[in-house]
């Protein structure tokens, strides 16, 4: 069954944003509490951080748990 | 300002590690964390048709789980954040389990064929549609040429929707050796689409 163009366009988006340095699931999962509660502060990232920001554009598993997270830290705080 | 790498932004006031550790203060520390991680887990999982059932069974699960891994809290964060980032990976992975459990892989990835057919959609199309077609027409021969069999099932199945981790759950690996195959996957295209001439700002400029 051949591609969707919204599957090929999701795939050319990835690959002109892939880079050889990318973060991979393991290193966001370690950091990722850190840079949920630096994105909640509104606070500046550090390096190991806009790397799991990278990450999580272009991983959906990565990114669909960090949603996840960020609503229910939300409703922690709430 | 969020300076440093290794230091928490906020710190608690209630030393989750020492209490969680100290065997006699260890079950008023768990029924705290409980509190904690039930709220977060429905704060996260209603929202996705979840009931306080399951909110429960992930919540107990969590807890076994960051017990046992308690010494790998570096403090990078509040604990319970840490906590909740855990209780938050089984909520999403019991669902994904659940959702994916009577899909194939082979229904997603073509039993038979592993490669990519390209459809250049007429209708729709932005940018030139013959700059278009001729990226396409490479996309689909680096696919085909330059991707390796378990590269392109993991393309495939990605693209078709299916988890990294009920991927590697089906192929008996584990979740970053298949991200490392699309990692890998990606670079690959990458490498082919610039040796064949192509900048990332070509193509982003035709499907923009």
């Amino acid at each position: 069954m051949p591609l969707s163009k919204q599957q090929i366009d999701t795939l050319l988006t990835l690959v002109v944003n892939s880079s050889a340095d990318a973060m991979e699931c393991d290193g966001c999962l370690v950091n990722v509490a850190q840079f949920a509660e630096a994105e909640l502060m509104g606070a500046s990232l550090c390096e190991s951080m806009k790397k799991v920001q990278t990450h999580l554009r272009n991983c959906p598993c990565c990114n669909d748990e960090y949603e996840a997270l960020l609503a229910a830290l939300e409703f922690v705080e709430a | 300002m969020y300076s440093t790498e290794s230091q928490s932004m906020a710190t608690e006031p209630y030393d989750w590690v020492e209490n969680l550790k100290n065997e006699s203060h260890r079950d008023d520390a768990i029924g705290k964390l409980r509190e904690v991680l039930l709220r977060g887990l429905k704060g996260a999982f209603y929202r996705r048709g979840q009931d306080d059932a399951f909110c429960e069974d992930i919540c107990q699960e969590s807890l076994i789980r960051i017990i046992k891994n308690i010494d790998s809290f570096e403090g990078r964060s509040k604990f319970t954040t840490w906590a909740i980032s855990i209780a938050i990976r089984v909520g999403i992975s019991e669902l994904r389990r659940r959702h994916h459990k009577d899909v194939s892989l082979d229904a997603i990835t073509s039993k038979n064929d592993m490669k990519i057919e390209l459809a250049v959609a007429e209708e729709g199309a932005s940018g030139s549609d013959i700059d278009q077609r001729a990226i396409l027409e490479t996309l689909g021969e680096l696919i085909e040429n330059q991707l390796t069999d378990k590269q392109r099932t993991v393309v495939r199945a990605l693209l078709g929707g299916m988890p990294v981790e009920e991927i590697a759950r089906r192929t008996d690996s584990n979740r970053n050796a298949v991200y490392k195959l699309f990692h890998d996957a990606k670079l690959r295209l990458k490498s082919g689409f610039e040796a064949s001439s192509y900048s990332m700002s070509d193509i982003e400029s035709v499907f923009a």
